[in-house]
């Protein structure tokens, strides 16, 4: 009897035992799910260059951008403000079309064809995003850069562009392919395919576009950089973060 | 002598189940937390700062900010500190949460936010998808829970569009690390409403 009473003592101080090993694994655990995208074994080549840059960006987001952009928020009514914003999502479509398809999401192509021509009649020119306020038919946003991440090209290091802001290997191959795609660039091998006749007005096209969508979102910006202990490692983080979750989507 | 037998094999197997908070409740205790956050932003007769004490209470139950200060400076860093220092950082990474947290409460308006799916990762890991819907947008926001000494599920990190906040912290901590001391890294986060100025 007293044996038995032993077997089950010891056994039960196995399990108490297990337990405590768990626990103490359970802190590598959580040092493995972190250590991932740790900044020793991180590819930051260019991290020199990149904070210059991060901080010239926001010394021009802070005094050019931001400010232009809360005063034209001034002189324009939100309704007008979303309108325009509307308007240029909607001309954007064929990077959104070509990348779906490239990325063999037949759906959300579909659904994409359907928001641009019902926008681009009943919601006049794009003004109003018909499809999605009456019929709730979401936008699927995909790009270029999402594409090759898609099939399985890693991001290679970080770069912080001028006026962009962080980017990475592949996301610049990504933009530049996209902007043989975008109806508000100006491409001279484009030809007659171009909507604007010049480098001048795809600039000036940009600018509105940029300056109507920070006026959208300056509330919510500042409010995220407060979080920031240091910008430019924030940023990287927060961008590579983001970018490869819209992949895995 | 049977007696004592039969008890222990009794204990035995009911220590087990009563131990564990079932998981299966995480939901429900979360939308109860979400529904009683929502109410008091609702209300804006609370004064600000009653608001803002009444919600972290609520927070204070599930969250474990000492873990998740240890993650945020990485387990190498952490054990190379004293307790008094390890508790000096704690204090100041909860407040860094917390202010930024109260931050983004301003910005709150009419949003809902729904309880989508409960994933279980491993043995001591959960994983809460939430839906935030603003202006017929969805943002995603995931709580991640991990089974504690005392086998409480506590969250131990956020997920915000699939962005981890200790990730976030973590790679900030590291960089000034890298660069400067310990106490130079206390000092910013002493200031949370700048990032500090770059020293040329």
């Amino acid at each position: 009897m007293r044996f038995i009473l032993a077997c089950l003592m010891s056994l039960s101080f196995l399990c108490a035992s297990d337990y405590i090993e768990t626990t103490a694994h359970s802190s590598d655990d959580f040092e493995a799910e972190f250590q991932s995208t740790n900044n020793e074994n991180l590819f930051d080549p260019l991290s020199g260059y990149n904070e210059v840059m991060t901080n010239i960006n926001d010394k021009f987001y802070e005094y050019l951008l931001k400010p232009t952009a809360q005063g034209y928020a001034y002189v324009m009514p939100q309704m007008a403000r979303n309108g325009v914003s509307n308007f240029f999502d909607n001309l954007f479509f064929p990077i959104r079309l070509v990348n779906n398809l490239l990325q063999l999401k037949f759906h959300n192509s579909l659904q994409e064809t359907e928001r641009f021509v019902l926008n681009s009649t009943m919601g006049i020119l794009g003004f109003r995003d018909v499809a999605g306020e009456e019929l709730n038919i979401k936008t699927h946003d995909e790009d270029f850069g999402q594409t090759l991440g898609y099939y399985g090209m890693g991001s290679g290091f970080h770069v912080v562009l001028p006026f962009f802001g962080p980017s990475n290997v592949r996301d610049i191959v990504g933009i530049s392919v996209d902007m043989w795609l975008n109806p508000i660039t100006y491409l001279e091998a484009r030809g007659d395919a171009n909507l604007l006749d010049n480098t001048g007005q795809a600039i000036a096209a940009t600018a509105f576009y940029t300056v109507n969508k920070t006026s959208l979102h300056v509330k919510e910006y500042d409010n995220f950089k407060k979080d920031a202990i240091e910008l430019y490692p924030f940023l990287r983080n927060f961008y590579e973060s983001r970018r490869d979750k819209l992949i895995s989507e | 002598m049977k007696r004592i037998l039969a008890l222990l094999i009794l204990t035995l197997l009911c220590a087990h189940p009563l131990l564990a908070i079932e998981e299966s409740a995480i939901p429900t205790f979360m939308q109860s937390n979400i529904d009683t956050i929502t109410n008091i932003l609702r209300d804006k007769k609370i004064p600000q700062e009653e608001r803002s004490k009444k919600i972290f209470t609520i927070f204070d139950s599930i969250f474990d900010y000492t873990l998740m200060s240890q993650l945020s400076l990485g387990g190498k860093q952490w054990t190379a500190l004293s307790t008094s220092q390890q508790a000096e950082f704690s204090k100041l990474f909860e407040m860094k949460l917390k202010i930024s947290y109260m931050e983004k409460l301003d910005l709150y308006t009419n949003e809902k936010m729904v309880i989508k799916n409960l994933e279980k990762i491993k043995d001591a890991r959960i994983h809460l998808t939430t839906h935030l819907i603003k202006n017929n947008e969805v943002y995603e926001i995931i709580y991640k829970f991990y089974k504690d000494k005392n086998n409480n599920w506590m969250i131990y990190d956020v997920d915000i569009l699939g962005v981890s906040i200790i990730q976030t912290y973590r790679t900030q901590f590291a960089d000034v690390l890298a660069k400067e001391s310990f106490s130079s890294l206390l000092e910013k986060l002493k200031q949370p409403d700048e990032p500090a100025p770059k020293k040329q």
